[in-house]
């Protein structure tokens, strides 16, 4: 079986049972312009291999297995549709039909880069929510961690990716200092007795106290010795 | 012609003022706001040019104190043309505020600075820069003056067009810039559309003035459709763009990089690394005081005795000449502030001015401030409070005035408070080692010192408590160690002076000739008896020390010098215990500030706080001094 089809299949029900309720063959037939019994028949191997949770006459409901694989379908379509569309400047017409192209082919790591470009967003261009990634608070990109600033360790250096903060003023104070989104930093030093911490922050140098390196989050370089996590592929 | 000079702090702004307009400047005060700034002319070629040094900034963001004054001297005066000082070794962050300048639509001139120390590092294609900003860029070493020259005449022709060059923003903010710009609301004077409107949406206060009601909440829609959208603030994504462009600009022009690994870069570190850098520190410090007490009492010996061979019986003459115990009064009192001047002010402060003036220009104060910032904040201090309360140990005026570079009003306050009361400066030093130190021996002396710093602690800990007020946390550049330029540290000496001969000489003088007068008619002697049970019982000092407690407002180093008048013995021991001289030391080095330092403090504060400040000071004082009494009667 076609993983794409598979997939195809996992985001129709995902989509069905939003609301609470039941996915039924009819309707995601309809969906998948398939007859009856080609959706049914492909229901059932799904259900089979634990994707799906099927009881005749009722329809089909995601299992856990299955709601991992049709959010991260989910979320790689509408991060897509972000990318296409903020980044490329794509047309309305055009994202949609290139974001379910490109939602089965796009690999794990360039769905965390968009992400992290398009600075996790929260919507699709249509206003749809995009699903979390898997524990919510972006923990896919667990193996490459982005921290604050405050816990990297002295001599570790990295990527800014943006600035955990509400107050505008704190804010405010990190950008014009240059600790922008984007740019590359290296925790140097802490000074002792609860002092700052010294960063390189590309050709200048700051002092920077505990309170806002709490803030500024960082990508670094791939941890050494911390195993990357086993990834859990898509079915198929 | 009226010309801007702007550039984030350490890119050399002052320096470059300084050889623009050559030693002349006029530096003046401006009431209302807390930075200084400083306007200077010069003409060439017939035409004058009127240079305005705004203060450093990094961003025209508008959230500290120096940003905002920054935007609103560029807004409100009329200049002709901005001069952008853009350290070459720190270009992106230049740029970044250059884009900014011309955006607003200033017509721009760079100067490159630190061409000298970037030449060693890369190379910098200065004339690709030119082409792809479209303003003039001019490479220039201010301390050395190199340029110097080039860029005035680029600012005296002036024929160079504004500049068209445009950030590319991120999509949605391009199209927010489109969709405002033809709202019929929007009117922004005489500023370009499109910068001002990035200057609202980024928040900055001062443009958010010029908008209407309607159209702000427009904009404040916008920009949370956009946080709501992107999951980011607007004005991190446009900081974000402007970022991105200037790395790309940066790389465009800058070559060769070769990695900076110089002795002044190893040495740099050194006094940055905390094991290498508190060591250095304390030796510093430690430096600076006994600079300051060694070279300051001798040069204080010398100039007074050079003094009084020049005055001769001048001063004897002048009352005679007066006439009567008022004559007396008035030939003394002016006789006693020109004293001061030569006693304290001359040696001590201006020799203390001196060498913070080196600190400053070598780059070494931020180190001191970075590695004592954990420090200070356990007693509820901003690490750069660290300047004022070193500058209070020679004397609280000027001290009191550096406290600016603390952000806020409250920490000002705070820091103000216990710079008053419990650093001592120069006078207070004088007493305490005059009285203690050579009467009853080191160890009291030292004891002095520990309960200051104990109140330090306490008192911080305690305003900020009360004033329910948490420091604002340390976000601050450390440049790299550079050799001082001789001439910008005497010459910033020389102005740091001149504040305090002006703010505080004219009521040392007035204050003397009073007290004096007071003095002669007997007003003062006529305190001993009604204040004996308090001077007596309570603090347990001799009746007549509270003359010098009352003198001790005027000018602190004085009540130790009219004690020996009062006692007739230049030996105290004599006539006083170690603890009555302990108390009397506690008194002073606790006391309320001088006159000099009162006007400031009103000056700075208003009058209603300067009050408190006193009263808080006096009470604390003598209830120490009560409560060291009944200590020491008690065992």
């Amino acid at each position: 079986m076609s993983s794409e089809i598979a997939e195809e299949y996992l985001e129709a029900v995902y989509d069905l049972t939003l609301d609470g309720g039941t996915a039924k063959t009819n309707d995601i037939a309809e969906r998948m312009r398939v007859s009856p019994a080609s959706a049914t028949e492909m229901v059932q191997r799904l259900s089979a291999e634990g994707y799906l949770s099927y009881e005749r006459y009722k329809g089909a409901n995601l299992t856990d297995k299955g709601e991992k694989v049709a959010r991260r379908i989910k979320r790689k379509h509408r991060l897509v549709e972000r990318f296409l569309v903020d980044v490329l400047g794509a047309k309305r017409e055009e994202f949609h039909d290139e974001a379910c192209r490109l939602e089965h082919v796009i690999s794990d790591e360039s769905e965390r880069r968009i992400c992290q470009m398009t600075n996790n967003p929260r919507f699709c261009p249509d206003g749809e929510p995009i699903p979390e990634c898997e524990d919510g608070d972006c923990s896919m990109c667990r193996d490459r961690p982005s921290l604050p600033l405050m816990e990297m360790r002295e001599g570790q250096s990295g990527e800014i990716t943006h600035l955990r903060c509400e107050d505008a003023g704190r804010i405010k104070r990190l950008i014009s200092m240059g600790f922008v989104p984007g740019r590359s930093v290296t925790l140097e030093e802490r000074v002792p007795l609860g002092g700052p911490l010294l960063v390189r922050l590309q050709e200048c140098r700051v002092a920077l106290a505990k309170e806002y390196a709490e803030l500024v989050m960082v990508q670094t370089g791939p941890a050494p010795g911390r195993q990357p996590r086993s990834k859990e592929k898509a079915s198929g | 012609m009226e010309i801007g000079l702007i550039g984030q702090p350490n890119a050399g702004k002052s320096a470059l003022f300084t050889k623009l307009t050559g030693i002349g400047a006029i530096s003046s005060n401006y009431p209302g706001t807390t930075v200084e700034f400083q306007e200077g002319s010069v003409l060439r070629n017939g035409v004058r040019l009127n240079f305005h040094d705004l203060p450093g900034t990094y961003s025209l963001t508008g959230v500290t104190e120096d940003e905002l004054v920054a935007t609103r001297l560029l807004a409100e005066r009329q200049l002709q043309v901005v001069v952008a000082v853009a350290d070459a070794t720190r270009l992106e962050q230049s740029l970044v505020l250059i884009f900014q300048l011309i955006e607003l639509g200033f017509k721009v001139v760079v100067a490159l600075n630190q061409m000298d120390v970037a030449r060693k590092r890369c190379s910098l294609d200065a004339r690709r820069l030119q082409e792809v900003l479209g303003v003039p860029v001019v490479p220039t070493v201010a301390i050395t003056g190199e340029g110097v020259e080039q860029l005035v005449d680029v600012l005296v022709t002036s024929d160079y067009p504004i500049s068209g060059f445009e950030v590319r923003y991120d999509r949605h903010i391009e199209a927010l810039l489109r969709g405002l710009c033809v709202d019929p609301d929007c009117r922004t004077g005489k500023f370009p559309k499109r910068g001002a409107l990035l200057k609202l949406l980024e928040g900055n206060q001062f443009f958010s003035e010029q908008f209407s009601n309607e159209f702000k909440w427009k904009a404040q829609e916008a920009t949370a459709e956009f946080k709501q959208d992107h999951g980011e603030d607007i004005e991190v994504h446009i900081h974000r763009d402007r970022y991105g462009e200037a790395g790309r600009i940066a790389n465009e022009v800058i070559s060769n990089r070769v990695p900076p690994r110089r002795i002044s870069e190893r040495v740099s570190d050194a006094t940055l690394r905390p094991q290498t850098g508190i060591p250095i520190l304390v030796a510093v410090l430690g430096g600076i005081f006994l600079i300051i007490v060694f070279v300051g009492g001798f040069l204080e010996g010398a100039l007074l005795s050079l003094y009084h061979r020049v005055v001769g019986d001048f001063f004897t003459e002048l009352a005679e000449w007066i006439g009567g115990p008022l004559g007396q009064a008035i030939a003394s009192g002016i006789d006693l502030s020109l004293q001061a001047i030569l006693a304290i002010v001359i040696p001590y402060i201006m020799l203390f001015y001196l060498m913070l003036g080196l600190m400053e220009d070598t780059g070494y104060l931020p180190r001191v401030v970075v590695l004592l910032d954990g420090v200070m904040h356990r007693i509820g201090l901003h690490g750069r409070a660290v300047i004022p309360m070193i500058v209070g140990m020679g004397c609280n005026v000027p001290a009191i005035l550096a406290t600016r570079v603390l952000e806020s009003k409250r920490e000002r306050i705070i820091l103000a408070i216990v710079i008053v009361i419990a650093v001592p400066c120069s006078a207070q030093t004088a007493v305490i080692i005059g009285t203690v130190g050579t009467f009853a021996g080191a160890i009291w002396a030292f004891g002095i010192y520990a309960i200051l710093i104990a109140i330090l602690l306490v008192l911080g800990r305690l305003l900020h408590k009360v004033l329910k007020f948490e420091p604002t946390s340390l976000a601050m550049e450390i440049p790299d160690l550079t050799m001082p330029h001789p001439r910008n540290v005497i010459w910033k000496t020389w102005s740091r002076t001149r504040d305090f001969f002006v703010v505080a000489f004219p009521i040392l003088l007035i204050g003397s000739i009073v007290l004096e007068i007071l003095m002669a008619y007997g007003v003062l002697q006529a305190f001993v008896e009604p204040l004996a049970p308090f001077t007596e019982g309570f603090l347990g000092l001799p009746p007549i020390t509270i003359i010098a407690l009352i003198f001790g407002i005027l000018r602190k180093e004085m009540g130790l010098q009219l004690l020996v008048v009062l006692f007739g013995t230049a030996d105290l021991s004599l006539v006083m215990t170690p603890e009555q001289l302990f108390i009397f030391a506690l008194i002073m080095a606790t006391y309320m500030p001088c006159l000099s330092a009162l006007a400031v403090l009103s000056r700075e504060f208003g009058w209603k706080d300067a009050l408190k400040i006193t009263l808080a000071s006096v009470t604390i004082a003598f209830a120490l001094g009560g409560l060291a009494n009944a200590l020491f009667q008690m065992f």
